[in-house]
């Protein structure tokens, strides 16, 4: 068994190869993504999809209801405000590589106005005192020129 | 989505084709993502030793006294007979191919004009059909064959770091060479 | 342990691009194959996930994103996953399941979504090698298959002709199936040969291609079967085996794995002469001669025999031994765990008499399916049998 346990002591024999994860990843919206995100290009409003059996309205949308796992049809979509309350936040002052971020970012969980569905989204106010729970909140958006069709073109919630 | 009924099973396909054209001209909605994680893989003692002995010049193996045995790239333990191997055994730097690519693809499967040679070499003084992958250089690749003899080239000392590629490629044993 | 029938199969189209997600993928072939069987979700009682590397999505634990798409919030779900061999191991483990009795009925889902994953599927291959022994090496998986293609033909003395041939009948196999990625019902010997060289003696159309998809199968006890059908299909055998990763210290020319697994799911089936039993087979084939490798293998006849038998007709789809009369990955596809649908799945639509224009003459009873994966390593075995 000594083999095992053979004392390294140049610790350049401790040594160790580095290596990276080299892919890059293309996620396609799918087919309630694409139709949530090219509504959202063109306007200011969320879509939700609602399952008639069990009455669920999906946040973000969905093409099938989890609970009951059937499809929702294209006429159970609807608009929704792009707006909604405060349900948990939290305010991080480092980033993901745990350096100090120069101003606290306050990052919420949003329940969606006319849905049973929530997103996570950036916070803005000037109360960082503040309890935020239960705030009325809305989606400030990018530009119509500048939406491109992913989750960062609702660049934070606003509080109201 | 053709949904359109189709006689036996399946009886239709499910599914939204999207062409690599849809996705380079932004038809579709997508989400890019660049994968930032960085590794440091440790080498363990058998790994640590083997690739000292290369920066060296030398191949290096383990002998399992139960398999009667010679191991390499070597390891601690036989996975064999489950047991620890036994002793370091330096091998020499010919052996044999055993099989070989010529490859015109990339590590990204991108097309490329001069087709690397690769394979894998049995090392002489480990047991048969035991060695690695590596490279092969110094001939045409109309000359590489099944059971031909070969010979590590090294790369200078000074550029060696402790690496399977401290061996440049392995190049044709012109007189077979002894065992 | 407890009798295990199938009850229904489903699949998705195969494509290198899908807009859909992995989780609407597994949803869609949920869908199908709950259709097929006439039941609802409410009946299944325990989920099995099959999905190869997280690296082809994108999404690390995506068993655990993929979980509401395959039907089982709030239930007993589990992924599994050995690489190419998942497509077989996860009824495997959808059997175990049933069999042991802790589920009446269990689904059994497969996804992948290669398409996510750039600059290439192959870029994610890399990170299966060994980091400090191959990886230094820029392998490439092509590169795997083409030394290991090599050592077979060298050691039979066996001619690119017979082995492209396999993918002439696959990809003509595969004009009969609706998800299918390649078909081609005039494809020639010459067009293999005379394709682009990828990595020699591997030409572009030896190579099934990557594709986004998803597969699901519906498993039950003897019992329940009773209550859904008359006509069920049951699962007689199963088996697995790996060798280990040091594929540069044996001979690569036989796999061993495939035949210790083949032996295993044999001897629970009662086979004691697979050559005479077994009907048909979905042996892997990724690239031509891998499923001229799993057919030996699978002991369905000598080493070095599989070519003979593939040029004189005899694994054609009315031969005497129908080889991948689905169209095989060559044909439909190879996102890698989903090609449960070729595998498994069309065993169950074959011997139920369901296949449609891929259906084999002849009222098969017997039908073998195997999968292979890691590096070099894996073999996975199921054999369904007419009840």
């Amino acid at each position: 068994m000594m083999t095992f346990f053979e004392k390294q002591t140049n610790p350049l024999d401790q040594a160790h190869h580095m290596g990276n994860l080299m892919v890059d990843n293309m996620y396609t919206s799918g087919t309630a993504g694409k139709k949530f995100f090219t509504h959202l290009k063109e306007n200011d409003t969320f879509l939700a999809s609602r399952c008639k059996k069990c009455g669920t309205t999906f946040f973000p949308p969905r093409l099938y209801c989890e609970d009951c796992f059937i499809e929702i049809p294209e006429e159970d979509w609807k608009e929704v405000p792009a707006q909604g309350t405060v349900r948990l936040f939290t305010i991080a002052t480092l980033n993901t590589f745990g350096e100090k971020l120069d101003e606290p970012k306050v990052i919420g969980m949003i329940d969606i106005e006319g849905t049973d569905g929530a997103m996570l989204g950036y916070i803005e106010t000037d109360e960082t005192n503040k309890d935020l729970i239960g705030s009325k909140v809305k989606a400030v958006l990018r530009e119509k020129k500048d939406r491109e069709g992913t989750v960062k073109d609702i660049r934070y919630f606003q509080v109201l | 989505m053709s949904d359109t009924k189709i006689e036996g099973q399946p009886g239709y396909a499910p599914g939204t084709h999207v062409s690599g054209r849809d996705i380079r001209d932004k038809k579709i909605p997508y989400t890019w993502w660049e994968v930032e994680a960085q590794y440091a893989y440790s080498l363990g003692p058998a790994n640590a030793r083997f690739l000292k002995e290369l920066k060296e010049g030398k191949i290096i193996g383990r002998t399992c006294k139960k398999c009667d045995r010679v191991l390499v790239p070597p390891r601690m333990f036989c996975e064999w007979c489950y047991s620890p191997t036994n002793e370091w055994v330096y091998l020499k730097d010919t052996g044999t191919v055993e099989t070989f690519s010529i490859s015109y693809l990339d590590p990204d499967a991108n097309r490329i004009e001069e087709p690397i040679l690769v394979g894998v070499v049995s090392i002489d003084g480990a047991s048969p059909k035991h060695g690695f992958m590596h490279y092969f250089g110094e001939m045409k690749p109309e000359e590489l064959h099944i059971g031909m003899r070969v010979k590590a080239v090294w790369k200078p000392e000074e550029e060696r770091t402790g690496s399977v590629r401290d061996i440049k490629y392995f190049k044709p044993l012109k007189d077979g060479g002894d065992e | 342990m407890n009798k295990v029938a199938v009850i229904g199969g489903g699949m998705t189209l195969f494509r290198r691009h899908l807009n859909e997600t992995g989780k609407e993928l597994s949803f869609l072939a949920s869908k199908m194959a709950l259709e097929e069987a006439g039941i609802q979700n409410s009946d299944i009682d325990m989920v099995v996930m099959g999905s190869a590397p997280c690296a082809f999505d994108g999404i690390h634990m995506k068993g655990e994103n993929l979980l509401d798409g395959t039907g089982a919030k709030n239930k007993p779900y589990v992924r599994v996953f050995n690489g190419g061999g998942t497509g077989v191991f996860a009824p495997i483990a959808g059997w175990w399941h049933v069999a042991s009795g802790v589920a009446d009925v269990a689904m059994v889902v497969c996804e992948e979504k290669m398409g996510s994953c750039y600059p290439h599927p192959q870029t994610a291959f890399q990170t299966i090698w060994d980091p400090i022994l191959d990886r230094p090496l820029t392998p490439n998986l092509v590169w795997l298959f083409a030394m290991e293609m090599n050592r077979y033909m060298t050691r039979h003395n066996i001619k690119k002709e017979d082995i492209a041939q396999v993918a002439v009948k696959n990809k003509r196999n595969a004009v009969g199936h609706p998800c299918a990625q390649l078909p081609d019902e005039n494809i020639t010997v010459e067009d293999v040969l005379n394709s682009e060289i990828m990595a020699w003696p591997v030409n572009l159309l030896d190579i099934s291609p990557p594709s986004d998809g998803a597969s699901a199968l519906i498993l039950c006890s003897e019992e329940k079967a009773k209550e859904f059908t008359d006509d069920p299909v049951f699962v007689d055998g199963v088996g697995w085996n790996i060798d280990s990763t040091m594929w540069t210290n044996r001979d690569l020319y036989f796999p061993d794995y495939v035949a210790n697994a083949a032996k295993m799911a044999y001897k629970m089936a009662g086979i004691k002469d697979p050559r005479k039993e077994i009907d048909f087979a979905e042996p892997y084939d990724p690239f031509t001669y891998k499923e001229l490798h799993h057919m030996e293998g699978l002991l369905l006849c000598d080493k070095g025999e599989a070519p003979v038998l593939t040029r004189e007709g005899v694994t054609e789809r009315d031969g005497d031994l129908p080889i991948c009369p689905s169209g095989g990955l060559l044909g439909v596809g190879n996102p890698i765990a989903a090609t449960m649908g070729q595998k498994v799945c069309e065993l169950y639509w074959q011997l139920a008499g369901k296949a449609g224009k891929r259906q084999i003459p002849g009222d098969p009873q017997v039908g073998v399916g195997q999968a292979w994966g890691d590096i070099m390593q894996m073999g996975t075995v199921i054999v369904l049998r007419r009840g």
